[in-house]
Parts: structure tokens; C-alpha cells; sequence
């Protein structure tokens, strides 16, 4: 496979065909070598502006998966231009209302999706935009972030809610999708959608538990907590069903693993950090 | 037979140097992975900047090949997280800086008609979560290698 930019945009053509099926992984992974290689993302976000990778539901729907995958894996930069192109990430969803848009048999479905998926990526860009200390697409977990925030109550309440926020856009868009599975149809492209999703929800639950864990140290008052708390446990059961539908469907499984939570919600009290291992 | 054949001549023909061609017989499209002396041989040569520089351009060549080429993937995973632990400091520092080539590895997928839609990514998932999750625990890297050299 080559890395040179004219690969780039076969390999964004590939990723995005037209076909019903998942993004090939091989066209994805070099769209994300090829911003660490280049330090830079610019030219892939140039060249999916000047495709024409958005007339037909099924590839614009690939395109946001292949934004959502670069963002997180793809180098810093990735990130940094995905908050500059929010704007025309939002007019993508204008994009799947109908009169632009090719429709054929099987198509339909995805424009509700398309929305939904817009909606979460612009809220995420949103997020990241607020606050920069999450420099990484996929949030994983460093320790500085929930000290910064235990150093400033008031902002670490409000990163929480946010977070909080973020992960009900996932749930509520993970269930979109399940339910636009449907018995006997090609499902593959729908269901490769869940994959940045599991590893997303589950960086985003390590942060707000270890977050609020760590005001909850230096709060001596339990009561001002309670509203955060009862959030935590109300959302680590949406998650917990999440992941037990993912665990249920094969290609997913094989795939990629699937964070077991406990059935129980996590103790937020305890002193020390015991982030469940993945 | 004529498989290694054929590679022997590409390593004249190519005008690949001997610690390349060592690297290429570690990472061949056979069934067996690489043996142990080959891969302390590779490593011994990690601690020559000039070997260095050949081996990891080689093991970067593997790592970006065709899915068709799994093996090549998986035994450059092998002779990567062999030499994180036993060749020089240099190729921790390589792998740091290119953790991203391993990363993007967790979720290979390539199935093959031959093998009958058997998903042959599985260890290749397996072997790129191990070398990162090693890649980014510094004590226990340090603790290895510590173990290593002595």
C-alpha cells in the first residue's frame, strides 16, 4: 500500500464505495497513517470536501464513519481540523433530506442515521472545542485532566455534565442504529458504526467516574453530589446493556473487545482508583 | 522450496543488504514464525545505527503490507516486540514514535477464500494489543528490559 497523497484519495474513494458493506479497515488505516505521516490532516479533509462522496445515503454514511475514525485515531491534527470543519460537518445533514439525494430501494434508513451520526460528531467536535485538554480523540484516560479539574470545582462540575451530555448522544445514537437493524439484510455497514462507538462510550465512562470520584474526594458534602451520582448509575446501566447487545453480535465481538462492566454500578466513594482493566 | 527460492533471488536482484536479508527471512510468507536465533541475531544487530535504520525501513514495509500478506504483518509484529525487549534502547524509541503503525494493527481484519472466510486478523488483533499495551507501560518495559540484559 502506498502512503503518498495521491494514495490518500484512492484510499478515501475506497473507504466510501458505494457497496452496502462495512469501510475495508486496510482504506481506513491508511487514511490514518497517513495524517501521522504527514503530521497533518488537511489534505484529507480537503479531499473529502471535494469528492462527491455525498449524493448517495450509503456513501455518506461510510464518510462519517471514516471522519469518526480518523478523529480518533488519526494524529492530533485530525482533531484540531475536525473542530475547524464543524460547520460543514452540520451541513452534511441537510445533505441526506431527499432532493439531493440518490435514493434507491434499500438506501432509505440511512438519512435518519446520517442525522442522528451528525448531530453526535458535531457535539463532540463541540466538546473538544471547550475544553482542550482532551487532546485525544478517543479519550483515553490521563491522569492530569481529572486533577485539573478537582483543582477547579466549579469547571470540573460543568466537564462532567458535558461528558455526561456526550455519552447520551452516543447511547441515544447507538440505538438508532440498533434499530435500524433489520432481520435478513445486509447489516455490516450499520454495525461497523458501533465499533468507534464502544471504545468512545467506554473512555468517556473512565472519565466520568474517575471525575467524579475524585471531586467526590475533595467534597466533604455529600448532598451537593447526589444529582451527579444518580446520573453515573442511571447511565453505566444504559452502557452495561449496550455493551451485552454488542456482545451479541459476532462481527463485533471477534473484532474488537468489548469493555465488561460489572453489573453493578461503580462505588464512588472508594479513595482509591480502581478503573475497571479492559 | 521455491518459495525461498524465489525470495533469495529477489535479494540479489533488489540488491537488499545482509542484515535486510535477514529481516526478510524473518518476516517471509511461510507457516513457521521466525526462530529464536535469527530473531537474537536481528537483535544484536539493533545496536549498529546504520543495521538499525535497514531493519526498522524493512519491518515498516512489512507492517504496511497487503492484508493478503497477514503473515508478513504478524511475524513483523513478532520480530518487533521481540526486539522492544531485547534489541537496542533505539527501537523503543522507534516504536514510540510509530505506535501508530502497531495501533491501527488492533482492528486488521482479512479473510481468505482459500481458508474458507476464516478471519485470519484474530492474531494479528491480539499480537498489535500486546505490543501496544507494552508500548505504553513504561515500568514494565523498563522492568523487562532490565530482566533482559542481564
Amino acid at each position: 500500500m502506498g502512503r503518498g497523497a495521491g494514495d490518500l484519495s484512492k484510499a478515501v474513494k475506497k473507504a466510501c464505495s458505494i457497496e452496502e458493506t462495512a469501510p475495508k479497515r486496510k482504506h481506513v488505516r491508511a487514511c490514518i497513517v497517513y495524517t501521522w505521516d504527514t503530521h497533518s490532516s488537511k489534505e484529507f479533509f480537503h479531499i473529502l470536501k471535494n469528492s462527491t462522496l455525498f449524493n448517495d445515503p450509503v456513501q455518506l454514511f461510510k464518510m462519517l464513519t471514516l471522519i469518526h475514525k480518523v478523529i480518533q485515531e488519526g494524529h492530533p491534527s485530525a482533531l484540531i481540523e475536525g473542530i475547524r470543519n464543524r460547520s460543514w460537518i452540520k451541513s452534511l445533514a441537510r445533505m441526506s433530506d431527499g432532493e439531493n439525494m440518490r435514493m434507491h430501494g434499500d438506501g432509505d434508513g440511512y438519512d435518519r442515521l446520517i442525522r442522528k451520526y451528525v448531530e453526535f460528531l458535531v457535539q463532540k467536535l463541540n466538546f473538544h472545542a471547550h475544553h482542550r485538554g482532551f487532546r485525544n480523540g478517543t479519550f483515553e484516560y490521563k491522569e492530569y485532566i481529572s486533577l485539573i479539574s478537582i483543582n477547579d470545582l466549579d469547571q470540573g462540575y460543568e466537564t462532567i455534565l458535558q461528558l455526561m451530555a456526550l455519552q447520551d448522544q452516543v447511547d441515544e445514537f447507538s440505538n438508532f442504529v440498533f434499530a435500524s437493524i433489520n432481520r435478513g439484510a445486509n447489516n455490516d455497514l450499520k454495525i461497523s458504526s458501533l465499533v468507534p462507538l464502544i471504545s468512545e462510550s467506554y473512555g468517556i465512562y473512565k472519565f466520568i467516574t474517575s471525575m467524579v470520584r475524585a471531586i467526590n474526594t475533595q467534597l466533604d458534602d455529600d448532598g451537593v453530589l447526589d444529582l451527579l451520582k444518580e446520573k453515573v448509575e442511571q447511565q453505566h446501566l444504559r452502557l452495561f446493556e449496550f455493551y451485552a447487545d454488542c456482545s451479541s453480535i459476532k462481527l463485533l465481538s471477534s473484532l474488537v473487545t468489548i469493555p465488561k462492566l460489572p453489573r453493578d454500578p461503580p462505588n464512588l466513594t472508594a479513595q482509591l482508583d480502581v478503573v475497571p482493566q479492559t | 522450496m521455491s518459495n525461498q527460492f524465489v525470495r533469495s533471488m529477489k535479494n540479489v536482484v533488489k540488491g537488499y543488504s545482509s542484515t535486510q536479508v535477514l529481516v526478510r527471512n524473518a518476516t517471509a510468507n511461510e507457516g513457521t514464525g521466525p526462530n529464536i536465533d535469527l530473531l537474537a541475531d536481528i537483535a544484536e544487530k539493533t545496536y549498529d545505527s546504520a543495521d538499525f535504520f535497514e531493519i526498522m525501513d524493512m519491518l515498516d514495509k512489512r507492517l504496511n503490507d497487503k492484508g493478503k500478506y497477514w503473515k508478513h504483518i504478524a511475524k513483523s509484529l513478532t520480530v518487533l516486540d521481540y526486539l522492544v525487549r531485547f534489541g537496542s534502547e533505539n527501537c523503543v524509541l522507534w516504536c514510540k514514535e510509530n505506535l501508530y503503525l502497531i495501533k491501527t494493527l488492533t482492528e486488521f481484519r482479512y479473510e481468505d477464500e482459500n481458508s474458507g472466510g476464516v478471519d485470519q486478523g484474530q492474531i494479528i488483533r491480539v499480537k498489535a494489543k500486546e505490543l501496544t499495551a507494552l508500548l505504553m507501560d513504561d515500568e514494565r518495559l523498563r522492568e523487562e528490559r532490565r530482566l533482559n540484559n542481564r
